[in-house]
Order: C-alpha cells, then structure tokens, then sequence
C-alpha cells in the first residue's frame, strides 16, 4: 500500500478524501491555490503546500504545480476528487509517469467514457439500453436530415459540452434552422468546439444513476442507483437514495446488466451511470462518468460502503470483497447542496463567513469544506458544505432533513438553504411525484 | 563487478546520445543499468521559462514590515543556488545583480527552471538553504534595489 496521497482539489471533497485516508492510516498532502491558504483541506491535512495563484488555471489545474508539489513531498499517490483533473487523462498519464498511483480508472477508460458519442455507442454495443442519437451533425441540411430521422421533437447538444451547458429543445424543423448556427457558434465560444449532435427529447424524465465499483481483477459492483432530478439548469441540488422510481426488480436486473457491461469493459474504480428514466418506467443510458461524484455519500448511507476507501483499495490492487447476494439499499438518504449564492437570483455570494452552526444529531452527515470565520473565495464552485440525512423510510429522511436545515446557520453569506426548504415543504416532492422540471415548474 | 567509473560515463554517453530512456548491462551476476526518466519526455509541455516573481510583480500590496524587494518563487519545486552540485552559486550576499541575471534554479519534473531577477541591486539575503523545497510564492532573496 501507498502511504502518503496527495489531494489534488480543494473544498469538501478535499476534506472528505484527507478524512478517510487518516482512517487508512496513510499521511495526507494538500495542494492549495494563494487564496486557500488557511481553507479548511490546507489546514487539516498533515502537510500543504502552495502551488499558484487563485487563478484555478495556474493552481488547482496546473499539473506541473501539482506533480512537483508530489515530489517534494515524497507522495506515492494522488487523489483528484471530482471536477478539476479528476476526468483529465494526461493528468493521469503523467502521475504514472512519475511514479505516482492515480487513484481512479485508467486514462484510455477516460478518454473511451469522456466523450459523450463514443460513449454511447460503445454502451449500445455492449448491450445497454441507450438513448436514441445520431453522429455529428455536417451543416444544417445534414441536422435536418439526421433531425427528423430521430423524429422531433429532438435535443440539440454541444458534443464538447457539460454540465447540462449547451442544449435546445427543438420542436420542428423551421425552429431548428433558425437556431442552428447561433448554437453552433456558441458551442465553439463556450467549448472550442462546434461538433453538434442531436438526442431524442424525453419531455419529463427522472434523472437516475447507478453507482459502480470495478477492481483491477475484472470484478464489477454495483451499488444501486440515486435519484438526482432535482435541478436547476441541469445542475444537480439535492439528490436521494433510492429513487421511489426504481422498483427492487428494476434496480435488479439494471445492475445486472451493468455489472456485466462494465466487466466487458473492464472498467477500474468508481464511477457512475446516468440513464434518464421516462414515464413508462424505461432507463435509457445518457453517459458515464468516471470518477468519484459529489451526491456519492447518499449512497455509502443506504449500502453501508465508503466509497473513497474502496478507490484507494482498488488502486492498491486489492479485490473487491463482493456479497454473496447483491447488496440492497437499507433505508433512505437524501443530500442538499448547500451553495453560496442567492436563493432567489443564484448570483454567487462569497465573503467572510461570520457565524457558522451545523446541524447534528442521528442520522445526520455534514461534508463541508468551511468553517466559521473562514472566506469563501469568489474563484471556485459555489458548493461550500452537503447535508445528507439517513433514515428507515423516505418520510423520516424528509422530516429529519426540514429538521437539519432548521438549525442549519451560516452567517455572512447567502446560501441556498431557502430553496431546500421550499422542495422539502413541497406536496409534490414529498409524494416523489416529481421529474428534472421540478425545479422550473416550483 | 566493481564499478568502473570509466565504462559507467561510457553508459551515460551512449544513453545521452540515443533516445533509448534505460541500458542496463548484465556481466556474470553483476548488473548495471542506466536509465533517463520519463518524465522529462512528458514534462516537454511546460516550457522551462524563467520568471521573477518581487512583492511588486505579483500586483499584491507589500505587507508593512517589508523592508526591502523579495524575488519569490514563480514555481513549486526543489531550489537550487548553483547550475550543478560542482559549479559556483549563481550568486552570493553582497553581490551587485542586473536585469535577466540568473539567481537561482528551482527544479520541477526534473525541469530546471532559471529564476531571473527583475531588478538592479544588490543580494541582501539568501532565505532558503539550497537543496530545500520550495512552495510557490516563497522568498528566495532579499534584494536592495538601486
């Protein structure tokens, strides 16, 4: 086993990796930009070291800054957390290079699932129900050709894009002629990258996705799905586990199948499976991303798992230790993001937080990367902490998560904790009668 | 087989003037072998340029107990006063220094990155001991500016 990991991220997710490394046994080396010097990761992990400006280019996305910072530390391994390098195969091509183990898949995994065509057809040809799509698009006959192929009304999407960034709903074909070259001209301002491609459009799907585990021994876990259809702007807010839409059959025999294309893949670490499911209950698969996500802890609660130290076992060459029987969820989990921003406009609201409480007592989980007195810097994601709730049924979980954001004070900033409230008060959310457009729709 | 430092510099030669990245030599049970670390192929992507970083350069206010211009460093890595182990410092205190002169080495990847001064004047102090790592915006010197 390695002994010293270096986290190359900042915030919760730092935190949340130096935490069960310490667990492990093995020393911990945070990396921090000029403005996270005395952030919450810089502090508790056991060494730290500076490696640029606030700049998350010259910083957190360096890789130069963040190997040599291994070096001088005498790290033999490096965890990237989620966004930043996390999904970047030269990132992980260079820390072999230098001896380091990258804790996640290999870079031809990322690049064969990071690219959102390639992945699907690869999906389809392993047997996965897949969402109906077409290549690239060539100009805008070709769109139109290939448009109505698919029959509308279709989704036009950036190929480079993400985060739910770069997408129209198309009704016909006039509205598609109309927009085609403003939406290509975006995509090449936002992304690089004018490579257009069309989906079919689900009018109100649920947003389902399943986790897995793969080892370097071709073994495969799946640890069930997590319902994330509340969104803003395709941004998940608040996820849960399990989905009231995914029946015990449903989630069996998806994870059969998933356990099976993913071991003909022969995928390593963690990693999940989006699907969109419609309303006649079919899972239709959307993309894969290989990496550990931030809604992972609804899922440790309800399958008993620590997600970050299976990645680090697999990394280390260790078998999955597999259950007899697939592992079932126990009980129900629910996660709020908590973000600074205005719960009313979403505008980012860093500052100097003055006063802060989190909330505590059974079944509560707190994944924060702040403290009271501490700065949120305007540079980075606006994801300051993650309240996850675990109780026996979907009902508890909701009463103790109104009850956690109601002793929940974080002072001199704005946050986001009114519009959990509002979904959580909601008659329709407490039902689970709800899609992605929830949130437009409140 | 004793080490003879003669067929060692051979190796070193042959591998320097090859692309191969290792030669190893096996004699009865005796073994040596020679290798050039990779990642110095994949470091190619990060130009080896040579920035001065003062309090001034980086824009942020000098805090009040400075009483002097500090070359701080642009980059995370190992620092280093002299080109190799065997060669005089770049510079010592006291010495006079101008513009683009070359006052240390900070090595990152394997990358020698020269570290220039920005200014005229004179090294006033030499604040971090060679061989030691260095993190990025650290001094390095003390510098009195003429």
């Amino acid at each position: 086993m390695f002994e010293k990991v270096l986290i190359a991220n900042r915030g919760e997710i730092a935190l949340r990796v130096i935490r069960t490394c310490r667990e492990l046994g093995l020393r911990t080396v945070a990396v921090h930009s000029e403005v996270d010097a005395d952030a919450l990761h810089t502090r508790l992990a056991d060494e730290a070291i500076c490696i640029g400006p606030a700049d998350p280019t010259r910083s957190y996305l360096h890789i130069p800054a963040i190997i040599a910072a291994a070096e001088i530390t005498g790290a033999d391994a490096v965890h990237p957390g989620y966004g930043f390098l996390s999904e970047n195969p030269e990132f992980a091509e260079t820390c072999a290079q230098c001896g380091l183990e990258f804790i996640g898949p290999l870079p031809e995994q990322m690049r064969r699932w990071g690219d959102k065509v390639s992945a699907r057809a690869l999906a389809k040809s392993l047997g996965l129900p897949t969402i109906e799509g077409t290549e690239l698009v060539e100009d805008v006959e070709d769109a139109v050709k290939k448009a109505e192929a698919l029959g509308f009304p279709v989704l036009l999407k950036a190929s480079g894009g993400g985060g739910g960034r770069g997408m129209h709903i198309l009704q016909s074909k006039e509205e598609l002629r109309a927009i085609f070259e403003t939406a290509r001209a975006e995509s090449r301002a936002a992304f690089g990258n004018d490579a257009l491609y069309f989906e079919t459009f689900i009018e109100r799907p649920r947003h389902i996705e399943f986790q897995i585990l793969g080892d370097k021994h071709g073994n495969i876990q799946v640890l069930g799905e997590r319902e994330c259809s509340i969104q803003r702007r395709h941004q998940k807010i608040l996820e849960e586990a399990p989905s009231v839409a995914v029946s015990d059959e449903a989630r069996s025999d998806m994870s059969a199948t998933i356990r099976r294309v993913m071991g003909e893949a022969g995928y390593i670490s963690a990693g999940t499976l989006e699907f969109l499911l419609d309303d006649r209950g079919e899972l239709t698969f959307l993309e894969m991303n290989p990496r550990i996500q931030v809604e992972h802890p609804v899922t440790e609660l309800v399958m008993g798992v620590d997600l970050v130290a299976e990645q680090i076992r697999i990394a280390d060459g260790q078998e999955l230790a597999l259950p007899e029987r697939p592992l079932s969820p126990r009980g129900h989990a629910i996660e709020c993001r908590i973000n600074a921003e205005d719960p009313d406009t979403f505008a980012p609201s860093p500052g100097t937080i003055t006063e802060l409480h989190m909330a505590g007592g059974t079944g509560v989980r707190v994944d924060s990367g702040v403290y009271g007195g501490g700065r949120v810097p305007p540079n980075y994601d606006p994801l300051i902490a993650k309240l996850i709730v675990h109780a026996p049924t979907r009902a508890q979980a909701i009463a103790k998560m109104r009850r956690a954001l109601s002793e929940t004070l974080i002072g001199g900033i704005r946050t986001n904790i009114p519009l959990h409230q509002r979904i959580l008060a909601h008659p329709a959310f407490e039902e689970g009668r709800f899609s992605t457009r929830f949130l437009d729709e409140l | 087989m004793k080490l003879d430092l003669d067929q060692l510099r051979e190796l070193i030669r042959l591998l320097d003037e090859s692309n191969l990245t290792e030669i190893e030599v096996e004699q009865d049970d005796d073994r040596i072998r020679v290798r050039r670390d990779p990642v110095a192929v994949a470091s190619q992507a990060v130009a080896p340029t040579a920035v001065v970083g003062s309090t001034h350069a980086s824009g942020a206010p000098a805090p009040e107990d400075d009483d002097g211009n500090y070359l701080t460093t642009p980059f995370v890595g190992t620092f280093y006063r002299a080109p190799s182990p065997e060669s005089d410092a770049f510079v010592e205190v006291g010495d006079s220094i101008t513009p683009g002169q070359v006052l240390c080495i900070v090595e990152a990847m394997k990358l020698m990155n020269e570290i220039e001064s920005e200014v005229a004047g004179t090294i006033v102090e030499i604040l971090v001991e060679n061989g030691k790592p260095v993190e990025y915006g650290d001094r390095l010197f003390r510098i009195e500016t003429t």
